[in-house]
């Protein structure tokens, strides 16, 4: 029994050695993984972990909207509906239907999807440059519409959530924030792995297909318009997860965030920051945003104050500071911040193992 | 009403065209979608009343009009030259990539909004008007400020037009825009060309922030997504890269605004949403706008 058990761990070690150790990017990925896990055990300041939490909202968000864009080519700018309306539909139903919220949430990525489909259907016609501008009228449509119907939405700051709909309603605030985080980042991990999965898998060949070359694909007798349809309903489903996990997290829907122009632009930031076309750039570009948004605070507000003439415009300074340094990144490393690092990792391996092969 | 609805749709319509074509512009020949273009448009208000400031310009005391066609000519070369600064800096290394250039135009937007934060403080400036007075027209008050944006932003559209048809300059533009590399191969400096185009672009949006603001009032200032959102609806209904589209779109949009304005009083913020149904709405009938160049299917 015992020698049972061992030899299944040591089965278990070898190949997470081969899969996981020895292969330079994934190493990396695993190192941040334990960084996150490990995250609240040391006892941060509750607002760096909200700062992380939203932070890894975000980075469902921007992961769903890589799928869309760089597999399918469906370049969306108002990815913030499916944000908007899952933010929406979820506090709605659990605030005024008292439905909890294992219920709330699926049904309303389900719903999310469904919208997506109806909508890709007239959108599906627009191409190129008129997909990218019309579908970022939708999300200010409905902002519009929400803002307009005041008794159940809300009006300005949309629709105030109590502490029992929290994700997890606990009384004490750092175990509830702690639990709240952990689930949080199971989410993100369980959509980035289907994500890669649906991206890497036969169907995630087919959108790249469609967008390397859409007349060819039709001509090889793909169904396109299926094929798309289904890139933005998943695409969509994930997004609406991001939303409620934002609304429930925050305990409001104002409109002008859910739906904005700004959180239509985050993803695509992101998603070009981080490298398209590979679910696991978005997420590092989420953590760079955020993470360089924080520290540029944190440094630069406090350094500021110590140049005379600057003292007072330390705030704005700040921001362009931190746009700066992102423009500077893109332009840069323009495929993205994860695509150079695996690059270069996997460069190094290389000529490591062409090194060995000499000595030999 | 219906006198209300005529007049004043036909008067922000025009200047919106002004607006719209410096974005169908940029699009047309260098093929970037310049999310910087709101960002003109304010900039455009915000430098106009710095430079009459500081030349020493006063409604009551010293209204002159010489003070403000200086401002109004220095204000649209400063943000030209803005333009040109952002096109070097930010959109000419990543020209080959659209949606980096996308990416990097929003981040020169918030910049440049920074930017005036810092230099302003956080206040609404207000933008005096070009001409003070105004006369009866269909039994309305129509300012004499409006009649001519009216005539200023049909005049320098007229003018563009004739320049992109006849000019050397604006042969080079629609070679550019139909075939960057051929053109490329036949003499022509893309580089300067597009900087030159993103110069045009951004003092076309530029003059229209000066000429829409005052009717407006301030709450529009330092909101650049409004004017961003319009010159999208705008374009996209005319069809993209369209000179004749922005012109139709725009006053489509401009008697949509208003209608909104008369039939709805008092619920301003459906303006922006019923231009953009209008929009998604000539989408479905017509994908690519009404005068959109033909995109190939490859």
């Amino acid at each position: 029994m015992i020698k049972m058990v061992g030899a299944l761990l040591r089965r278990i070690y070898s190949s997470f050695a081969t899969n996981i150790l020895d292969v330079p990017p994934r190493l990396l990925a695993f190192l941040l993984l334990m960084v996150l896990l490990f995250l609240p055990v040391a006892r941060l300041d509750l607002y760096i972990l909200r700062i992380v939490t939203i932070a890894l909202i975000f980075a469902i968000f921007a992961a769903s909207w890589d799928l869309l864009v760089g597999r399918a080519g469906q370049v969306s700018l108002g990815h913030a509906l499916f944000f908007g309306i899952g933010a929406y539909l979820s506090a709605y139903l659990s605030r005024f239907h008292g439905l909890p919220l294992w219920a709330t949430i699926p049904l309303s990525m389900l719903f999310c999807a469904l919208v997506a489909v109806l909508l890709g259907f007239p959108c599906l016609r627009v191409k190129g440059p008129y997909l990218t501008l019309v579908t970022m009228a939708f999300p200010l449509i409905l902002a519009v519409g929400f803002f307009a119907l005041d008794p159940p939405f809300g009006g300005e700051g949309g629709i105030a959530l109590t502490r029992a709909q929290r994700l997890f309603p606990m009384e004490a605030l750092y175990p509830q924030r702690v639990a709240e985080y952990y689930l949080i980042l199971f989410l993100l991990l369980v959509s980035a792995i289907i994500l890669y999965k649906i991206a890497n898998s036969k169907t995630g060949i087919v959108l790249v297909s469609i967008l390397d070359d859409e007349s060819a694909s039709k001509a090889c007798g793909i169904n396109v318009t299926k094929y798309k349809l289904l890139a933005w309903a998943i695409s969509a489903f994930f997004a609406g997860l991001a939303g409620c996990l934002y609304a429930h997290y925050i305990q409001a829907t104002p409109p002008t965030t859910v739906l904005g122009l700004t959180t239509s632009f985050y993803p695509v930031i992101m998603t070009i920051l981080g490298g398209i076309g590979t679910i696991y750039g978005p997420i590092v570009g989420a953590f760079i945003l955020w993470s360089l948004m924080e520290f540029t605070l944190w440094v630069l507000t406090d350094f500021f104050q110590f140049i005379p003439f600057i003292a007072n415009a330390g705030d704005e300074l700040r921001i362009i500071v931190y746009i700066g340094i992102i423009i500077v990144f893109i332009i840069k490393w323009p495929k993205g911040i994860s695509k150079f690092v695996v690059e270069k990792l996997d460069e190094l391996t290389e000529k490591r193992e062409l090194d060995e092969r000499k000595k030999k | 009403m219906i006198e209300n609805l005529i007049v004043f749709g036909a008067l922000s319509g025009a200047v919106y065209a002004l607006l719209a074509l410096g974005f169908t512009l940029i699009y047309g020949v260098a093929d970037v979608i310049n999310m910087a273009h709101g960002a003109f448009y304010m900039l455009g208000a915000y430098a106009f009343s710095i430079f009459l400031m500081n030349l020493g310009y006063n409604s009551i005391t010293n209204p002159s009009s010489f003070l403000l066609l200086t401002a109004l000519i220095l204000a649209t070369i400063f943000v030209g030259f803005v333009g040109i600064i952002i096109y070097r800096l930010f959109v000419h290394p990543l020209i080959e990539n659209p949606l980096s250039v996308l990416v990097v135009t929003i981040g020169a937007t918030l910049i440049l909004q920074q930017m005036i934060l810092l230099w302003f403080g956080d206040v609404d400036m207000a933008v005096p008007k070009l001409l003070e007075g105004y006369t009866l027209l269909l039994g309305l008050k129509v300012a004499y400020h409006s009649l001519l944006s009216l005539v200023l932003s049909l005049g320098l559209i007229a003018i563009l037009g004739i320049f992109i048809a006849r000019s050397k300059i604006g042969g080079a533009m629609r070679a550019a825009a139909q075939d960057r590399e051929v053109a490329m191969l036949m003499g022509i400096n893309t580089e300067r060309l597009y900087m030159l185009t993103m110069a045009i672009s951004a003092s076309l949006a530029a003059i229209a922030g000066i000429l829409l603001n005052p009717p407006a009032a301030s709450p529009m200032l330092r909101e650049w997504t409004y004017p961003l959102v319009m010159s999208f609806a705008i374009v996209i209904i005319g069809g993209l890269g369209s000179i004749k589209g922005s012109l139709v779109g725009a006053f489509i949009i401009g008697y949509v605004e208003q209608a909104v304005r008369v039939f709805f009083p008092g619920m301003g913020y459906l303006q922006g949403a019923a231009a953009l149904t209008v929009m998604v709405l000539v989408l479905v009938l017509r994908p690519r706008g009404f005068f959109g160049k033909h995109v190939e299917a490859e």
